[in-house]
């Protein structure tokens, strides 16, 4: 049954989660960072300075930093476009990830996939992002069937919105992580729009956390503006899946403030639901005021920190427009392992110039 | 026959290799089920997953006796849930092991079509992470099975950029072959022909390194007249069509792709330039089947060598048919292609 969370109770008495100043004021840079990414790409797509299409994930930071500040560096992470801020939380170099969004050769992907279609299962165990949601629902089972069948105390965490839990993958994922006891969280992000369609249209139960239920697993309904809200029960989820007690689910609920897509104007969003958001549940804002409010940060520590995130924007910015773009000789090669196209150094002629 | 037969024939955890023939003939079936067990006592990481591959055996009995030898956690039954089978196996490869997914029949692939051909297939170009995953399931027609039983999935594989795609005919190959894709480091798709499961045998080598590599054709029937380039079952008409036709005078050379991801068009190529006539010959349907690249390769490449004009015999792009009179009028029979090679012989 879906529990509006008791840790409620414990976050009222225990407001910072038992975290530390530092960690405090790291979930803050964290939400700062991804904030301010999210809105200087869209200025630059807007401006037709960015090639490809962006999927903003504004108004969702406070579920995507919480759920990926709970893992560990070697859990996996296989989220999807919506969740880059997810993946900057886990640890993506901020100057790769523009690279990739410039098609340079610096990027993740070597140019092979644009925008948040992206991943760094080396450095940080995070999926390559697909379109095909929830497409990377499977292969979390498969990664959590590793570390379980190895015996390590690793994590594998799944993240999807609300419009991928009507397909049939999402159901076959969760029923095969319960029936096999693995060690998974599944995250909902419920931004409320499938693209367009509202949560009515998608699925007839009142929450998507009651669905965990029908799959013998614990499912909790968080606040997702309430990024210590998220954490929390992420946290517990981790812990249960690390110690053995098998999948849960988490839906994280918030609003999706832009389109679906960079195209996309989001009309049917109705306006005084997202300007109520804006106001009141963003939870960048939110986590900002009440860190003031327990004296944790001031004016001096906020502006440096929006300086700092200014200043790794500006750094990855130019970092991506000297990478050079991949060279068109090498479009057949990483195909296939032998090659050793991607256990080798790419080639660096392709120019800046597109 | 010894106690040790007698147990494998039972099925408990005795090795495959046991239910051989007297003479140490293997059939198609047993040699792959020997390749499993032999990759599974060589290397930890190698698992197999799949609907009741477990305490039933498999559908077709190829992993029977199994579970017995290496427990249920490397002898996986799954939910029937394929899309998830293969993201199961995709998600365990990149964390180090090397799953080999089972399906009934490799008709049930295109219920996890996406996770193929989408995730699997795409991953390694976009990532560089490998995904060395073997999906293995017995394709083809000829036994009577229907439209969803009988099916030739490898056009849509082969399409797929970043599966390599595997199709043997015979014992040896099928066990050479399958032990190479549980080895490769990328994923691959190897359909086994139902018809040839337990219909053809062979002395199959029991070098628990013997291997056959994947992308190399090989020529089943030296011949200098006409190449007939096939695969699976298709093999196996050719060289009957090709022995009756030696009666005649006429000299067939048959070419067994094996593979047809990588395909191998040196082999192709060089045996068309020797004959100068080609049929090629395939089970998927003609439309945009295996053989429509082949052909393409000839006509493209291959052109200078031609006396006459490629023929193709494949399947009409029906769902593959039930009753008999229907079926045999849908698959290619050895009278077509002894009419066919004829007809282009005489040219």
């Amino acid at each position: 049954m879906a529990t509006k969370v008791s840790d409620k109770k414990r976050a009222r008495d225990d407001w910072r989660a038992g975290l530390s100043e530092e960690q405090l004021h790291e979930i803050l840079y964290k939400l700062k960072l991804c904030r301010y990414f999210d809105e200087r790409i869209e200025a630059l797509y807007r401006q037709g300075r960015l090639p490809g299409a962006i999927y903003s994930g504004r108004g969702q930071e406070g579920t995507h930093v919480g759920v990926a500040y709970a893992l560990r560096k070697d859990d996996s992470l296989f989220p999807t476009h919506r969740d880059l801020s997810a993946q900057l939380t886990k640890g993506l170099d901020l100057k790769r990830v523009m690279a990739q969004f410039w098609g340079r050769i610096d990027g993740y992907t070597r140019g092979r996939d644009g925008n948040s279609h992206i991943g760094d299962w080396e450095g940080n165990r995070t999926w390559t992002v697909m379109s095909h949601l929830p497409i990377a629902y499977p292969p979390a089972c498969g990664a959590a069937l590793a570390y379980k069948r190895r015996g390590e105390d690793r994590v594998a965490m799944g993240i999807c919105g609300d419009g991928a839990t009507s397909n049939g993958r999402w159901h076959e994922a969760l029923n095969v992580s319960a029936v096999y006891g693995l060690p998974v969280v599944w995250v909902v992000n419920n931004n409320r729009y499938a693209y367009s369609t509202p949560n009515e249209l998608e699925f007839p139960v009142p929450t998507i956390a009651e669905r965990a239920a029908a799959y013998g697993m614990p499912g909790v309904r968080v606040d997702g503006a309430n990024v210590l809200e998220v954490f929390t029960a992420a946290r517990e989820a981790v812990e249960r899946a690390r110690s053995g007690g098998g999948p849960s689910l988490i839906e994280s609920v918030s609003l999706r403030w832009r389109g679906h897509a960079g195209h996309d104007p989001a009309k049917y969003v109705p306006k005084e639901l997202l300007e109520d958001h804006m106001e009141n549940q963003d939870p960048v804002s939110r986590f900002e005021e009440l860190l003031r409010s327990h004296d944790l940060v001031d004016d001096d520590h906020v502006k440096r920190l929006e300086e700092r995130v200014k200043d790794e924007f500006e750094e990855g910015y130019a970092f991506a427009l000297a990478s050079p773009f991949p060279e068109a000789g090498d479009v057949t090669k990483g195909l296939w392992v032998e090659d050793g196209y991607w256990r080798s150094q790419p080639g660096r002629g392709g120019g800046t110039e597109a | 026959m010894s106690a040790k037969v007698e147990a494998a024939a039972a099925g408990h955890g005795a090795e495959p290799r046991g239910k051989r023939s007297e003479n140490g003939e293997a059939t198609y079936l047993i040699a792959i089920a020997e390749a499993l067990w032999e990759e599974m006592e060589r290397d930890e990481r190698v698992f197999l997953l799949g609907e009741d591959i477990g305490v039933y055996g498999g559908a077709f009995k190829v992993t029977e006796g199994f579970i017995e030898r290496f427990g249920p956690e490397r002898v996986m039954d799954t939910p029937i849930a394929e899309e998830t089978i293969v993201g199961l196996a995709l998600g365990a490869a990149m964390e180090g092991m090397r799953p080999v997914a089972e399906f009934q029949y490799a008709d049930f692939m295109s219920s996890g079509f996406d996770m193929i051909t989408t995730a699997l297939g795409r991953y390694h170009y976009r990532s560089g992470v490998p995904a060395p995953v073997v999906l293995r399931g017995p394709s083809g027609g000829g036994v009577r099975a229907s439209s969803f039983h009988s099916f030739n999935p490898e056009p849509w594989f082969a399409h797929a950029p970043g599966l390599k795609v595997i199709c043997p005919a015979f014992p040896t190959d099928a066990k050479g072959l399958l032990k190479s894709a549980i080895r490769d480091d990328n994923p691959c798709v190897f359909l086994e022909h139902k018809w040839i499961y337990r219909r053809i045998k062979e002395v199959v080598p029991e070098d628990p390194d013997f291997l056959v590599p994947i992308g190399e054709a090989d020529v089943k029937r030296e011949g200098t007249d006409v190449s007939v380039i096939a695969y699976g079952m298709m093999v196996h008409h050719a060289l009957e069509a090709a022995e009756a036709l030696a009666r005649d005078g006429i000299d067939v050379e048959v070419v067994d792709l094996r593979s047809i991801v990588p395909l191998d068009t040196e082999t192709i190529l060089s045996s068309v330039a020797k004959t100068s006539r080609a049929v090629v010959l395939y089970e998927s349907h003609r439309f945009l089947g295996v053989g429509a690249e082949v052909t393409a390769v000839i006509a493209q490449e291959g052109f200078e060598s031609l006396d006459a004009p490629i023929v193709r015999i494949a399947p009409p792009n029906v769902p593959v048919p039930f009753s008999p009179t229907l079926e045999d009028a849908y698959l290619p029979q050895v009278a077509d292609i002894e009419d066919a090679i004829r007809e282009l012989s005489a040219w």
